[in-house]
This record gives C-alpha cells, structure tokens and sequence, in this order.
C-alpha cells in the first residue's frame, strides 16, 4: 500500500491542477502537504525538505538558465517596439498570395528561434507574445494560430543546438559507458554530444518538414482558417524595397544570435544578451522606445521570466517529494517487470517518460529517469544516438500534448483572453499526430537519426 | 486587527509589491547591457573579467527571486482552466483562497524554515564566490532565498484574505483579483 503513495501524489497534482490553481505552487503545495503528511505518520523523512534551499539556488543560479530572460527580453522587445509583427508580416506576404502564407512564415520564424534558444517555456512565450495576435488580427482560425506556435515552440528541444540535447547526451554517454562494462566490453565506444547533436538534425527537420505541409494542406482544404493576405489576393503588386528593408535589421539579428551559437563563437548565453541588446537598439533606431515603454518591457520580461522558473522550482519541490517517497524505485520495479523484450521495454519506457514529461521538465527526467533506463535498454542491444533522439521527440510529444503539456502552460500564460484554452487544447491535437507519425518512422527506419552521425564522426 | 484596517494592510503589501517588481524589473535591462559589455570585452579586446560575468548572474537570480510576489500579484502564474473558466465568481474565489492558503503559504513558509540554517552557515563565513575573481557575496545572493519566500507569503496572505472578504460578502464578477481577466481593474 505504502510504495502506492508515490501514485497517490501524482493524482493528488493532478486534482489540484484541474481545480485551476496555479500550476507552480499546485505542485509543490501538494507535495510537501503529502511531506507532513507522511512525517505525521512517520513515512517520510522531513530531513529530505533540507536539499530543497541547495536545489532552489542551483535553479536561479544555473547560467545556462540565464539565457531565459534575455531571450524574454529580446521577443518581448522585438513584440512591443512592431518589429517582430513587421518581419513576420513582410515574411507572408514574401510567401505572396498563398493562402496559410502568415502560418507558414510563423513556423519558419519560429524555428530560427526554437534553434537559437533550444528552451521550450522562453520558445513558446516569445513566439506567443510576437506571433499569436497578428494572426488572429488577420483572421486565422485561433485553434490553428495557437497549435502552430505551441508546436514550433517545442522544436528548441530537438533541433540542435538545444540544451536539452546537451543534458542528454551528457547522461546518455555514461550509461553507454556502463551498459558495455556490464557486457563485459573493457574498451567501451562513445557517444557524445556531437553525435547526439548530428543525429536529431535531420529528424528535427523532417518535423518541420511535417509542420509546414500540414499548414499548406489546412490552408488549402479550409482557406478561412487561414486566410491570405487581402493586398496580395487584391493582385496588387509588392513593393520589394520597403518589404527587405523592414525584412533585412531584424532578420540579420536573428541570423546573428543563432549563426554565433552555430558556429561556437558563443553560449547560447551571450548570444541572448546581444539578441536583447540589438534589439532595443533595433528599437530604439525605429523611434518606437520611451522610457514608459522600456519600463513596460521590462515588467512584462520578469513577469514572464518569474512564472517559467516557478514552475521549475515547483518541479524541482514535487520531484524531491516523489523520490523521497520511493517513486523512482516504484518506477524502475515497473521496467523491471515488463514483458516483450526489447521493444517490449522500449515502448514502455517511452510511455512511461511521456506520462512523466507531464509533470518534470526535461531536466529531471534527463536525471532521474534516464540514468535508471537507458543503461538496461543499451545493454540490450540499441543505438545511444537513436535512443538519445527517441527520448528527445517523444518529450517534445508530451510537451506538446493536452491537458498537461508544458507548452500549453506556456502559450496559455501569454495569450490574448479571447483564445480559450480549448482552443490550444484542439488546435495542438494535429501537431501531436505528426509528432507521432515521426516517433513511429524513427522506429521504421532508425537510419534517419543515426546515418549523419556515421557520415561526420 | 478590524475588517478595514485589514483591507488597508492589503493595500499596503500591493504597493510594497508593485513597487519591488518594478525596480527588480530593470534588472533584466543590466543583465542585457552587461552581457553585451562582457561579449565585447572578450571578442573585441580579448579581455574577461569573472565578476563581470557572475554579475549578469547575480542580476538574474535577484530579479527573478523578487519578482516571484510581483508575477503571483498580477496573476502572472499560469493554470490550468479548463475547469476554472466556467466557475463562477464565487468559485473562482474559493478555489484561490484555498490554493493559497493550504498550497502556497506552506510552500513559502517551507522555503523560508528550510533555508534559514542554509543562509545562516552561508553568512557566518561571509560565503563568496569559487571563482578566483569573482564576487564575494554568494551570502547576500543566498539571502534573496527568504526574502523571496517571505514576501511570497505576505503577498498569498494578502490574496487569500482578499478573496475570503469576496467570498463572505458575495461581490460580483473579477473576483479573482486578475489584473487581465477584469477588464475594470
């Protein structure tokens, strides 16, 4: 009964989440009254609570994480100041009179930036706040808006560089190592992050792929839901000067942040803090900046960047409470007793991280999950790269996927009052489906994930 | 303590609020300039320096730390409202009173009781940084920890009382207190 309370807790969250309370201090609020709970009756331990102070100060001190106000700051500014509106606009009607042109412009957009930050919650809210109220302005369906956005925001998970792929391959190179000392292999190969990095970029660019041919079909199939520009159906023609000189200063910083992460010459850090800089300059150039409206931008900036690090420390409360109650080793009797081999054991680790992608962020489960897992699954026989690039989508998939996806959250926390949440709920439902159908041809043909790494390293 | 010097005491802690979240709100605007000073330094005079750095750092953690209360007060937090949308005023009112008492003022209480001996160790050596060069005050970032906490608590105290008050007495729609969903106020 007792090893059970680590099932009763999720539950517990996800009552008190469906209430509608917050959703960071329903996570850590449930947990430690499951903590006193469990100490009045002497099966938890309080002295656990003691890390809590140590793991708080990792959160907002971790200067990879840094990045996430300045990326903030950035969109926020480029939003405020109408340059973003400005470049995806002249983005669109480059696109000309296609229908879906604003959608597709979004995706590409979005893309550039779910690359260039590689963090889900700073993705979402960015592309949330830029992209979101110029398309329902110009018509589109809010269910199609809102599931484009959610769905480009979490490619910072899969198309390198993102950290996520950084943690990942850090965790997955160890358990490579001890799943072949377990086999008795003494000089075992390895598996970096470059590997890792090589091996999700064709599948995060066949995702998009995806992305963009659902859109063009929506569009085509259902013009209203995505309407074409009304200048461009007109038949008036473009006026191609004024269109690149509102298109050229913001995506040369755009190109910049992400060209000096690409090529090493920065941290996604420093990047952030020249993308925020160039883009007030960028503002201030247009004389669409005064002190009131800088003020403004800023308050929004740590609004939003205060609410994504809630969660995270949230996350971080529930996860001490769950594994202090036995919940990982609750988990890890559950691999151990399933059936059906190797695919067997595959499938249900990968239903198992999806559920949990619901409630831990990547982070934890990169640390707590796959370090359990992944050394059993290579003993088996599979491929890190392929295995590293399966975790990677299907998290992205449960970010992605309603009612519990971080995403969602995200977009929810930025988005105009007239979007209704279940609006995102139905409008992400089809990215979903892709997002599968992209899990089910990496299982088809582990070749996409794995050829590159086999041509470059 | 009498119903409306209670609501004064409400007011009081908005203010003290809004007024944190607004100068911890500039910070994200250093952390910006100074990151573009610390990459210029470094790719154009080949130059570094630790603090500079750590400072950026420091920015961070204090704006978001302080701006914890700041984004709870404007209802910045996000939920799931699924449920939420379709309560009415009264509901919404109970669902927030009770989120923040029995969910959030633990949370914060929790936070300051555990970091206290955290904070307290930290100080007794004046704690600095582990970089050669960096800034010597980890102690005073760690203090943040609590401060944070315990304006959290106030700020839920504030909220759960407010919407207690609304509760008893029945007031109409806004209930919540949300500055986006309440077009009014």
């Amino acid at each position: 009964m007792l090893e059970l309370l680590p099932l009763a807790l999720f539950g517990a969250v996800v009552l008190g989440l469906v209430a509608g309370y917050a959703v960071a201090p329903t996570l850590a609020g449930v947990a430690l009254l499951f903590a006193f709970g469990g100490a009045a009756f002497g099966v938890f331990d309080l002295r656990d609570l003691g890390f809590l102070p140590n793991r708080l100060f990792g959160i907002v001190t971790n200067p990879t994480l840094v990045a996430v106000p300045l990326f903030v700051l950035m969109g926020v500014t480029l939003e405020r100041s109408r340059i973003a509106e400005g470049l995806l606009e002249s983005l669109a009607a480059l696109l000309g009179g296609v229908r879906g042109g604003l959608g597709l412009a979004v995706t590409a957009v979005g893309m550039l930036l779910a690359a260039s930050t590689g963090i889900v919650g700073a993705t979402v809210v960015t592309m949330g706040l830029l992209a979101l109220p110029t398309m329902l302005r110009q018509g589109y369906d809010p269910k199609l808006a809102a599931g484009a956005i959610c769905a480009t925001g979490t490619l910072g998970q899969i198309i390198p560089p993102s950290i996520a792929l950084v943690l990942l391959g850090d965790v997955l190179s160890s358990a490579y190592q001890q799943a072949q000392l377990a086999q008795g292999v003494f000089s075992p190969r390895t598996v970096s992050v470059g590997d890792l990095f090589a091996g999700a970029l064709l599948p995060g660019v066949a995702l998009v792929g995806l992305y963009l041919a659902y859109i063009a079909v929506a569009a085509a199939l259902r013009p209203e839901r995505a309407p074409a520009r009304r200048e461009a159906a007109d038949g008036t023609p473009l006026e191609i000067a004024p269109l690149l000189r509102s298109l050229a200063p913001p995506l040369a910083l755009i190109a910049l942040v992400l060209g000096s992460i690409l090529a090493g010459y920065a941290t996604p850090t420093e990047a952030a803090g020249v993308g925020a800089g160039g883009a007030l300059l960028l503002a201030a150039g247009r004389r669409a900046l005064n002190l009131g409206g800088l003020r403004e931008i800023c308050t929004a900036t740590l609004k939003t960047t205060s609410m994504v690090f809630f969660i995270l420390i949230g996350a971080s409360v529930f996860s001490l409470v769950f594994r202090g109650y036995g919940g990982d080793e609750l988990v890890r009797d559950l691999f151990d007793a399933m059936p059906g081999g190797v695919w067997g054991a595959t499938a249900i680790v990968m239903l198992v991280v999806f559920c949990l992608g619901f409630i831990l962020d990547f982070i934890e489960i990169t640390y707590v999950v796959v370090p359990i897992v992944a050394p059993l699954l290579l003993a088996m026989g599979l491929d890190p790269v392929w295995l590293g690039v399966l975790f990677a989508v299907n998290l992205q998939t449960s970010f992605l996927t309603p009612p519990f996806g971080f995403a969602l959250f995200y977009l929810r926390g930025v988005a105009p009052p007239q979007v209704a949440t279940v609006d995102v709920y139905r409008g992400v439902l089809p990215f979903v489906g892709l997002q599968v159908l992209l899990m089910v041809v990496l299982v088809a043909a582990p070749q996409l994930a794995t050829w590159l790494p086999g041509v470059l390293y | 303590m009498s119903a409306n010097q209670a609501v004064d005491a409400g007011g009081l802690v908005d203010r003290a609020i809004d007024g944190i979240g607004r100068a911890a709100a500039w910070l994200t605007l250093g952390m910006a300039a100074t990151m573009c000073i610390v990459v210029a330094l470094r790719y154009l005079l080949d130059a570094g320096a630790i603090w500079l750095q750590e400072s950026v750092v420091y920015m961070h953690a204090a704006a978001l730390l302080l701006g914890l209360p700041y984004a709870l007060r404007h209802d910045a937090h996000v939920r799931v409202d699924v449920l939420y949308a379709r309560f009415s005023s009264r509901t919404r009112a109970l669902v927030d009173c009770l989120g923040a008492t029995a969910l959030l003022m633990p949370v914060a209480a929790t936070m300051v009781a555990t970091s206290y001996g955290y904070v307290f160790d930290s100080w007794r050596v004046l704690e600095g940084s582990p970089e050669v060069g960096g800034l010597p005050a980890v102690f005073l970032l760690k203090t943040l920890l609590p401060v944070s906490a315990v304006l959290l608590f106030v700020q839920a105290a504030a909220t759960a009382l407010r919407n207690w008050r609304r509760l008893r007495d029945g007031v109409g729609p806004g209930a919540s207190g949300s500055g986006r969903s309440s077009p009014s106020g």
